[in-house]
């Protein structure tokens, strides 16, 4: 298996290459090479995937690792670890990348960067199979940057438009935050434990490297990264703005994979985290849950609700590593990559129909991404509306459904971890209450787009299913939403026991002094929840379908005076709980504030002296003699003086140089006498 | 250890100094003129009839780095027929090595043969 | 054993016998020839056991991992300067056989260079590659600088050859012997005479300064540079270079050092005899003068002239640090340096091609007018600068290392403020390739051969600041001198 690994790396690269470098010259504008080199990883993927299922074994692991450089004390190793969720993962990215490659040919049609969109997407492939591949922080680390870049690069790609512009620096600068806490984490373990590689720390914390407020710190620091990459509460503004960017990029990037990353690396470096550090996890992957869900039920855009639906199933998933159901939060991840994506990818293809609606009707004003503009497209889009209902259906809970058996699992760990620390109730709080208002949100989402009278005849008329390159996605994707594709080789719907929970399987924290409870101790706490939740998390969701279907389908209720009546919460949801404009308006002012005022210094003061010459410099001394002479003359010395002065011995210099070999002859014995003379002394 | 020597660096500075000494006065003191005549190069008395630089033609040259090169080549063998005589019962080592030389050096006449070298022209 | 060297001089009895029958046209031909013939020598140098430290003919000549590196790099820089000649408009007015050859020449010289252990053929080696070189500067028989430039370099090689070879005879008269070890351990027993050895060393030093280019024995090599054919500037700045660099370490930590230099991490040289201040202060200088001129230049090749005089000076730091690394750091920079002297050279000698220029202010737009050049000339620029992530970075920092950890603070300070001078002139070019001078439409690709050949010195030159470990291993493993 690890011979296949450097392939999913260079295949990717490669295609990013080629396609920047030659793409526009080649024929078809060159779709074909990065649709060929995802493919190619995704066989070798579902080869490995097959593989690792003939082998069976829980705790599968291959590791390589070699040394990148040596400076003597210093020596820094990298390499790669595959083992059993390195496969999903890998799955994962190349299944969903591969699907969204094949959507964008239909989407993306007819674009003037056509070539340049494909060279983006087999870059963020190959970024995000480097962070899955590596068994050390700091290759982890550069793959992260690079995956930001690509995601920077993806979401502005239409960057004539300036909203899309400063999404795309959003996304980058609040990731950015974020991954200054993931460095100083590194380093911190890397100081302590002398190794980059994750077997190395794991044994260097074990053996007690890092004491324990440290490591807390350490480990939140690390957990900072997550918080910046996965649009965790309060880093999570980047991700309703990305939006921005293509549909399948949103499909790709921001809801299958990237985000993920943060989850991945949280997972990876679950046995660090301290019972305090998980505490934080949790009550951050809870609030994001509670406060996202909250946000998605007002909006009208249907990639924001989708966008909002994302941060709250993230905060999902880190809630759950927060209380140990670590291996239910990565089982969650799988699921919802694939009906999260089927659900950006559908939505792209609304949207798609809609604006070529809209093009053929010669409105331009219209967005066609609001979801009052939409209605009873159900008739129109008949494979659209299926695989979207199906893929609600999994988000929202449901059985029969992947989602259901997922949230099911995490739930159960945050009721089991309720149950044992009951200060800590509200936890399941959040995760239940979340759950009601997704499957609210989400029916809505349906009940608007696809049911009821469309707001203007014209454009339903007009609306007509999407190509097959574009379906045939949606299809697989919703397909893969189904319980029964997890659970094999058992068929209880019921229950998550199936190939994944065998062979994904929980290890020990390796925190010393025992603080943690054990995998085993966890199970146990999960096993006992699991019935509790199971009942409540169906009645939760049964309760949110129920309330979207009274007053979306049936209108029994309206929703514009439940909105007047209840009008500070809308108020708070609908403008996501000002979020952006309080950071705009105590983080980001003073900070513009400060900057101008270093400018206006470093210009109007330092550099109006630099460079205006003596004259200006003569006459303010004249003026301000005690304050700048001193600063004056320092730096006119120095600076411009050394600058002068190497430029005057060149120009003196290059006169010994006179052509005449007699003059040279004299410099060799004049030399031998002068260097006797020098070091007899 | 070089106080020895002292005297004869006293007689060195002297003889220099004293033939410095006669040099700069005579430059110093006596009358500087100049005429054409003057500085034109002497040849017995008569008007320069050719320019003081001849050419010479450059395969004289050629001819004696040949010569060299061949000579030290027969010089090389000199030695070598000495001691022949008492190698050459451990076997024929001795010979090839010689003509090895030789041959190297026949591939270096053979060149200079053929460019044309040997032409006096 | 000998053979790599005999398979040279095969190669050359070979291309002398072709040369016969070819015409001037064809006769580039030889060099074809010749690079079969070093290929050869390269896979029979291979295929000596990579541990063997012999003496041969009667222990003159040694065979160590630490010559055996250095002929590595000789076949390697002269298989690049043959392909660069054989594309080189300069070249093809004359007849070409010759000069095959005598690169041949040159090689077998530095290899013998490279491997001496005896005073005697310590200057017989350095002569072939002098008397070789003086030719070759000369090449260009019609132009006057050409030749201007050979009559300089003969006598300015003739008159330090002669110093050195004085330096020779008093280190004779002292110790009695010419071999290496015999005279070092002489001199290890010697408690008088010290004035002479230090005039010895001094006299010794002045030659091999000459032959690295180091100030004050440089002054030969801006005219020299400038004047002979572009192919051969390269040459003789890389190749020759590296010779004297090599044996200047194994004379200096044979003859002049006090405990084991050869075997030791770090080691002091002889008593009374402090000869590495004197080499870390011409280091200095070297550097130095070597920015500070080229700062003036106004033509590419004087500039590349100077710039590598300075190169020179920051390989000389390396040595008087007295330690392993200070060696495994100079030994690291002739590496790195061979593929970004010789790319930029190239490029040179590309643009002349086909722009017909050797001035900067005539190097405007070049980045527009064929951005292959432009980016590749970028890259060999950064790195003779020394900005990471190019592999003349790593080098620096090899040298500066060894020589912070001798303590010889002001040499690193001084090293640090020569690299800023050197970017000045560098970004220079860079500058003139791209911020002036105006987009044209059709953009100059150079020939398959010509991009290849780039792009082998080019990518190396990357990939080595990024990844050099097997350059590190490499040159670790030859860091092992013949002792006796």
């Amino acid at each position: 298996m690890m011979t296949f690994a450097p392939y999913f790396l260079i295949l990717p690269l490669a295609a990013f290459a080629i396609q920047i470098f030659f793409g526009k010259r080649l024929p078809r504008k060159g779709d074909w090479v990065s649709i060929t080199a995802v493919g190619t990883t995704l066989c070798l993927a579902i080869a490995m995937f097959v593989m690792m299922l003939f082998l069976y074994e829980p705790g599968a692991k291959a590791e390589q690792s070699f040394e990148w450089f040596n400076l003597g004390e210093l020596s820094v190793k990298i390499g790669v670890l595959i083992d059993n969720v390195t496969v999903i993962m890998l799955l994962v990215v190349a299944l969903v990348s591969g699907l969204v490659h094949l959507y964008s040919v239909g989407y993306m049609k007819d674009d003037p960067r056509y070539s340049r969109y494909f060279g983006y997407l087999s870059l963020f492939t190959f970024s995000m199979n480097g962070i899955i591949l590596s068994n050390n922080l700091l290759s982890i680390y550069m793959f992260w940057e690079l995956v930001g870049l690509s995601s920077y690069l993806l979401i502005g790609f239409w960057f004539e438009k300036d909203s899309a512009a400063n999404a795309s620096k959003k996304a980058f600068l609040v990731n950015r935050v974020g991954d200054i806490g993931m460095f100083i984490g590194i380093m911190l373990f890397f100081t302590a434990t002398g190794s980059f590689l994750f077997s190395d720390i794991f044994a260097g914390v074990a053996a007690g490297a890092l004491p324990l407020p440290l490591l807390t710190v350490a480990g939140l620091c690390l957990f900072a990264g997550a918080i910046g990459k996965s649009a965790q509460v309060p880093l999570h503004v980047w991700l309703p703005d990305a939006m921005e960017g293509p549909t399948p990029v949103s499909a790709l990037i921001h809801a299958a994979t990237m985000v993920a990353a943060g989850v991945y690396l949280t997972f990876r470096m679950f046995p660090l985290f301290t019972p305090e550090a998980l505490t934080v996890i949790a009550y951050v992957g809870g609030v994001t849950a509670i406060f996202a869900a909250i946000i998605a039920v007002t909006q009208n855009d249907i990639k924001r609700v989708l966008a909002y639906s994302t941060v709250s199933q993230l905060g999902y998933m880190v809630m759950a590593i927060g209380t140990g159901a670590y291996v239910a939060g990565f089982f969650h991840l799988t699921t919802h990559a694939a009906f999260k994506a089927a659900l950006f990818l559908c939505s792209g293809s609304v949207i798609h129909a809609m604006h070529h609606a809209y093009h053929k009707l010669g409105d331009h004003d219209s967005d066609p991404q609001d979801m009052r503009n939409m209605g009873g497209m159900k008739s129109k889009m008949k494979i659209t509306f299926l695989t979207m209902f199906m893929a609600t259906l999994a988000l929202s809970g449901v059985p029969f459904m992947s989602g259901f058996l997922s949230k099911d699992a995490i739930l159960a760990g945050t009721l089991s971890f309720a149950t044992h620390h009951p200060e800590h109730f509200l936890l399941p709080l959040f995760g239940f209450g979340a759950a009601l208002l997704t499957a609210f949100y989400m029916f809505r989402l349906i009940f608007m787009t696809f049911y009821g009278k469309p707001a203007k005849q014209e454009v339903l008329d007009n609306i007509h299913e999407s190509p097959a390159t574009m379906t045939t996605p949606l299809i697989v994707l919703a397909t893969l939403s189904i319980f029964i594709v997890y659970t094999l080789p058992y068929i209880n719907p019921f229950s998550d026991h199936g190939w994944f929970t065998d062979l994904i399987v929980a290890t020990n924290s390796v925190v010393p002094q025992h603080v943690n409870p054990s995998a085993h101790e966890i199970a146990e706490g999960i096993h006992h929840a699991h019935l509790p939740a199971m009942i409540i998390s169906l009645i939760v969701a049964f309760t949110g379908i129920a309330l979207a279907v009274v007053i979306y389908l049936k209108k029994k209720f309206s929703a514009e005076k439940l909105a007047k009546n209840l009008a500070l919460p809308y108020k708070l949801s609908f403008n996501k709980f000002f979020v952006d404009e309080i950071y705009d308006r105590f983080l980001i002012n003073p900070t513009i504030k400060l900057a101008k005022a270093v400018g206006f210094f470093d210009w109007e003061i330092y550099d109006k002296y630099f460079i205006n010459g003596f004259g200006r410099i003569t006459e303010r001394l004249s003026r301000f003699i005690g304050i700048t002479m001193d600063y004056d003359v320092l730096d006119q010395q120095i600076v411009d003086g050394v600058g002068k002065s190497t430029r005057f011995f060149g120009g003196a210099l290059k006169f010994i140089q006179t052509g005449k070999i007699q003059n040279y002859l004299v410099w060799v014995l004049g030399g031998i006498i002068i260097i006797f003379i020098i070091q007899a002394m | 250890m070089l106080e020895n020597y002292t005297p004869l660096l006293l007689v060195f500075m002297l003889a220099a100094g004293f033939a410095f000494l006669l040099l700069t006065l005579s430059h110093l003191l006596g009358p500087k003129v100049k005429s054409a005549i003057k500085l034109s190069p002497y040849e017995s008395g008569v008007d320069p009839i050719a320019p003081a630089h001849v050419r010479l033609s450059i395969k004289y040259f050629l001819i004696a780095l040949l010569f060299v090169i061949f000579d030290i080549e027969i010089v090389f063998l000199f030695p070598w027929a000495v001691i022949f005589k008492d190698f050459v019962q451990s076997g024929s080592f001795i010979f090839i090595e010689m003509l090895v030389f030789m041959l190297i050096l026949l591939f270096g006449l053979v060149f200079v043969w053929k460019k044309g070298a040997l032409d006096w022209d | 054993m000998f053979i790599p060297e005999l398979i040279l001089v095969g190669s050359m009895l070979l291309g002398i016998f072709a040369d016969l029958f070819y015409d001037r046209k064809h006769s580039f031909r030889v060099g074809h020839w010749i690079i079969g013939g070093l290929v050869v020598a390269a896979l029979a140098l291979y295929l000596t056991p990579a541990s063997e430290s012999i003496t041969l003919f009667m222990g003159t000549i040694v065979a160590d991992p630490f010559a055996r590196m250095f002929k590595y790099i000789f076949l390697l820089t002269t298989t690049i300067v043959i392909l660069m000649s054989l594309r080189t408009d300069e070249l093809k007015t004359v007849r070409t056989g010759e000069y095959y050859l005598l690169i041949a020449a040159i090689t077998l010289g530095m290899f013998l260079m490279a491997s001496s252990v005896d005073l005697i053929m310590i200057y017989l080696s350095i002569e072939v590659v002098s008397i070789v070189s003086f030719i070759l500067a000369g090449y260009l028989k019609t132009q006057v600088r050409s030749t201007e430039a050979s009559l300089k370099y003969v006598i300015y090689g003739a008159f330090s050859s002669g110093i050195m070879l004085y330096g020779f005879s008093l280190l004779f008269g002292l110790t009695g012997t010419t071999k290496l070890f015999e005279i070092r351990e002489s001199l290890a027993a010697l408690d008088g005479g010290t004035l002479t050895l230090t005039v010895a060393t001094i006299m010794i030093m002045a030659g091999f300064g000459y032959k690295i280019s180091a100030v004050p024995f440089h002054f030969w090599t801006p005219d020299v540079y400038e004047g002979a054919p572009t192919p051969i500037t390269a040459f003789l700045s890389v190749g020759p270079k590296a010779a004297g660099f090599a044996l200047l370490i194994r004379v200096f930590n044979t003859l002049f050092t006090g405990t084991d230099a050869l075997t030791a991490s770090v080691w002091q040289s002889l008593e009374g005899l402090p000869w590495q201040e004197v080499m870390a202060a011409l280091a200095a200088i070297t550097m130095t003068l070597g920015n500070v001129l080229a700062i003036q230049q106004s033509n590419v090749k004087r500039l590349l002239a100077y710039s590598s005089i300075a190169h020179a000076g920051y390989i000389l730091m390396g040595i008087p640090v007295l330690s392993q690394s200070g060696i495994y750091a100079v030994m690291f920079y002739v590496v790195v340096y061979l593929f970004m002297q010789l790319g930029a050279f190239f490029v040179v000698i590309t643009i002349k091609n086909k722009f017909g220029t050797e001035e900067i202010e005539e190097y405007g737009g070049i980045g527009f007018k064929s951005p292959y050049l432009g980016v590749i000339m970028a890259i060999f620029l950064f790195s003779l600068t020394g900005l990471p992530p190019t592999a003349g970075f790593i080098g620096k920092f090899y040298l500066f290392s060894a020589v912070i950890d001798a303590k010889m603070y002001w040499l690193a300070i001084v090293g640090a403020l020569n690299s800023v001078i050197a970017l000045y002139y560098y970004m220079r070019i860079v500058k003139m390739m791209y911020l002036q001078g105006e987009r044209e439409d059709e953009l100059y690709m150079p020939s398959k051969f010509q991009s290849i050949l780039l792009a082998v010195l080019a990518v190396p030159t990357i990939i080595f600041g990024v990844y050099w470990t097997p350059i590190a291993d490499w040159i670790r493993n030859s860091l092992v001198f013949f002792l006796p």
